[in-house]
């Protein structure tokens, strides 16, 4: 600002360096949005294709392999490969089961990383360290391992259902369900979730608090009308991250799910290996893609309006 | 700045380089084909640790050692996870006329390579050896599949629980009904072991001339024999672990079978051998066949891909390992089945085969039929 009122050959020199520099910038982001283009954006065109019926060309193999395949006359798509699904009672069960294990898996995970967050903003201490430390560990546990640790637990012979019995009493079986689902989903979501909501709330300044408090706030009006409308977008980042987190989850439903209904990941791997079935599985990552994208606008959104806030748009 | 671009451009320079080996699988296969006097086969091998093992610690010496100047290099991909990967190369290389990158595979996905014409058609005027193998077993890989090694799907019972297995399939299925709980097998779609159950309880009403042909090609008119099967299978739901609980994968039935939660299933018999030996299972779990109609078990097989530039060796090797000696490495090293008929091998090797037909499997389906019965399965059992 202060240099184009002082000297004006200044102005030159400073546009010409940052429109070398923007180019560089271009050339820095180059590599990756190559990469990217070529060995994700690439891929997805053709599959979209083979989704409507295109089988020719680089989609030969594939079609050639695959059973089942919907194929398109001329250049006009066919879209029988999505009615078949959408018609397929199996694949509608399983959408609706994907999303409500989607739905309570967020909804737990962000009520308890709110917990945490809350309980060391307010409280802090050993506790609430503790507690925040404990959040992170899943982390570090392979979700394999995890989910392997999980269907044990709530087996037959596992231990809640172990010591029970020592009270004489009788612990429903949770394996192979969709409550262990639902347990392994939000046990790999927290630690991330937490770690978001957690700094976004240590960010919500104190005096805000302590005004709020002094005009004779509760414990809850505080946390409902203050706290958490100021860390709103870092708790909607976190809600976007695990939804579509969980939405694509394939190790623990495949682990520890039921065979029948179970979610969409699942499905995907068995349509395109175990039924040899390529379209039908390219059918469903597209819907699974399709609800990702739409919470993703709501991630776009609320990073939107976190940079307007900050004065960056 | 300066330093921070230069960090950047590294960064960048380490990212599409670490994206492209990481796109590769992981090989230390060298140019193949006659580098020098030694000709390498590179054997690519689709499947488990154990039968890269065979390969490693058994096959591949043994072949150097009999046939100075030629070298054999092993390349696992676990579990078949770039089947799709593996088969589309093999496509493309066919299409180009171009090295492949192996010269023979073992691996599921041989006979439909052969049935899409990706693999050197071969007979026994060019494998002397395939002439001892029933024709049937030949004929269900294709022109280009040669089977070298067999395993079967056996009945595990916990002799504590059960002391009097049953005999034949419908005893079975009259003791999962009245043993509510204590019996499950895999989903047919994660293991052969429950595929072969379930393509057993199919063929109770399948007619013998459509069931051949369905061992042999692939007909999805004929699936409508599989009804009735599967509305049994449907039937069984109330009395199998957990009323209908399939898991996934031949290990987690032998898991569940371990730990008493079950006390029959469905198991392959080299998995089973392997843990009973190594303790995985309690010596009192013990195997057996059950007849009318019998588990089925199948081939394995290889296959010299056409594009390979090295074909003759490879298939010296093939013909190799089918012969008695390599046969009784096989059975020794991974308690699989001989491919040849077991009068050819030694006489210690064939005492472990007192209870199986090893030259009689009954087959599985083709490869296509059995993808649709994984489907028809899925849609049509459990859950419901």
């Amino acid at each position: 600002m202060t240099a184009e009122v002082e000297a004006r050959p200044a102005v030159v020199r400073l546009a010409g360096r940052a429109a070398s520099g923007r180019s560089r910038g271009f050339l820095m982001a180059l590599p990756p949005m190559v990469l990217i283009a070529m060995f994700i954006g690439f891929p997805v065109v053709l599959a979209f294709g083979f989704s409507l019926g295109f089988t020719g060309g680089l989609n030969r193999t594939v079609a050639l392999i695959g059973q089942n395949v919907h194929a398109a006359h001329g250049l006009a798509p066919t879209f029988s490969a999505y009615a078949e699904m959408f018609t397929n009672a199996r694949f509608l069960g399983d959408l609706f089961v994907t999303v409500v294990v989607t739905l309570i898996s967020t909804v737990l995970v962000v009520l308890l990383a709110l917990g945490v967050g809350l309980y060391l903003k307010f409280s802090g201490g050993l506790i609430g360290k503790v507690l925040s430390t404990l959040a992170v560990v899943p982390l570090f546990i392979p979700v394999v391992i995890a989910s392997w640790a999980i269907l044990g637990f709530y087996s037959a012979n596992g231990f809640l259902r172990s010591v029970a019995a020592q009270f004489g009493l009788g612990f429903p079986v949770w394996s192979y369900t969709l409550v262990t689902v639902v347990i392994g989903s939000v046990w790999t979501s927290l630690p991330f979730a937490t770690l978001l909501v957690t700094s976004g709330l240590q960010a919500v300044p104190q005096a805000m608090i302590d005004a709020a408090r002094d005009a004779g706030a509760s414990f809850w009006r505080v946390v409902v009308s203050v706290v958490v409308p100021m860390a709103g977008v870092p708790i909607i980042i976190a809600t976007t991250f695990t939804a579509i987190g969980v939405l694509g989850s394939f190790t623990v439903p495949y682990f520890t799910g039921p065979n029948s209904p179970n979610m969409l990941g699942v499905d995907m791997s068995n349509y395109f290996s175990s039924f040899n079935q390529p379209q039908q599985a390219v059918v469903i990552a597209f819907v699974v893609f399709a609800m990702a994208s739409g919470i993703a606008a709501v991630y776009v959104w609320a990073n939107f309006r976190s940079a307007k806030e900050s004065g960056a748009v | 700045m300066k330093l921070r671009t230069a960090f950047g451009a590294a960064a960048a320079v380490t990212a599409v380089a670490l994206a492209l080996s990481g796109c590769a699988q992981s090989s230390t296969a060298a140019k193949g084909g006659g580098a020098g006097d030694v000709k390498t086969v590179r054997v690519f091998i689709s499947g488990d640790t154990n039968i890269q093992k065979l390969w490693t610690d058994d096959l591949g010496p043994a072949f150097e050692k009999a046939n100075p100047g030629y070298k054999v290099q092993i390349t696992l991909d676990l579990h078949g996870e770039h089947d799709a990967q593996t088969m589309a190369k093999l496509s493309a290389s066919v299409a180009q006329k171009k090295d492949p990158g192996f010269d023979l595979v073992d691996g599921g996905f041989v006979p439909k390579a052969s049935a899409a014409n990706f693999l050197e058609p071969v007979d026994s005027s060019k494998i002397s050896t395939l002439a001892d193998i029933p024709a049937d077993v030949v004929k269900a890989g294709g022109t280009g599949g040669i089977p070298y090694r067999g395993s079967s799907v056996l009945l595990a019972y916990d002799s504590k629980a059960v002391p009097a297995p049953p005999k034949t399939l419908d005893d079975l299925l009259a003791w999962i009904r009245a043993n509510p709980g204590k019996f499950t097998y895999n989903s047919p779609k994660s293991g052969g072991s429950g595929g072969s159950f379930v393509a057993t309880v199919l063929d109770k009403y399948v007619p013998a001339d459509a069931r051949q042909k369905m061992t042999v090609g692939y007909d999805k008119s004929l699936e409508s024999t599989w009804d009735q099967g599967f509305a049994t299978l449907h039937g069984l739901n109330p009395y199998v672990y957990q009323k209908g609980v399939y898991p996934n994968g031949n290990q987690q039935v032998l898991d569940l079978l371990a730990s008493g939660q079950i006390s029959m299933a469905p198991v392959w018999s080299d998995m089973f051998t392997t843990a009973v030996a190594n303790g995985a299972l309690p010596s009192t779990v013990k195997a057996t066949q059950i007849s009318g109609p019998s588990f089925t078990g199948g081939a394995a097989y290889l296959g010299v891909p056409a594009g390979s530039p090295s074909k003759d060796a490879a298939i010296k090797v093939a013909d190799f390992v089918l012969q008695p000696a390599q046969q009784a490495m096989i059975v020794k090293g991974i308690s699989g089945y001989p491919a040849i008929s077991l009068d050819k091998l030694p006489q210690e090797v064939q005492g472990k085969f007192a209870n199986a037909d090893t030259n009689n499997l009954r087959k599985g389906y083709f490869d296509s039929m059995t993808k649709d019965l994984n489907n028809l399965w899925d849609q049509k059992v459990p859950g419901k």
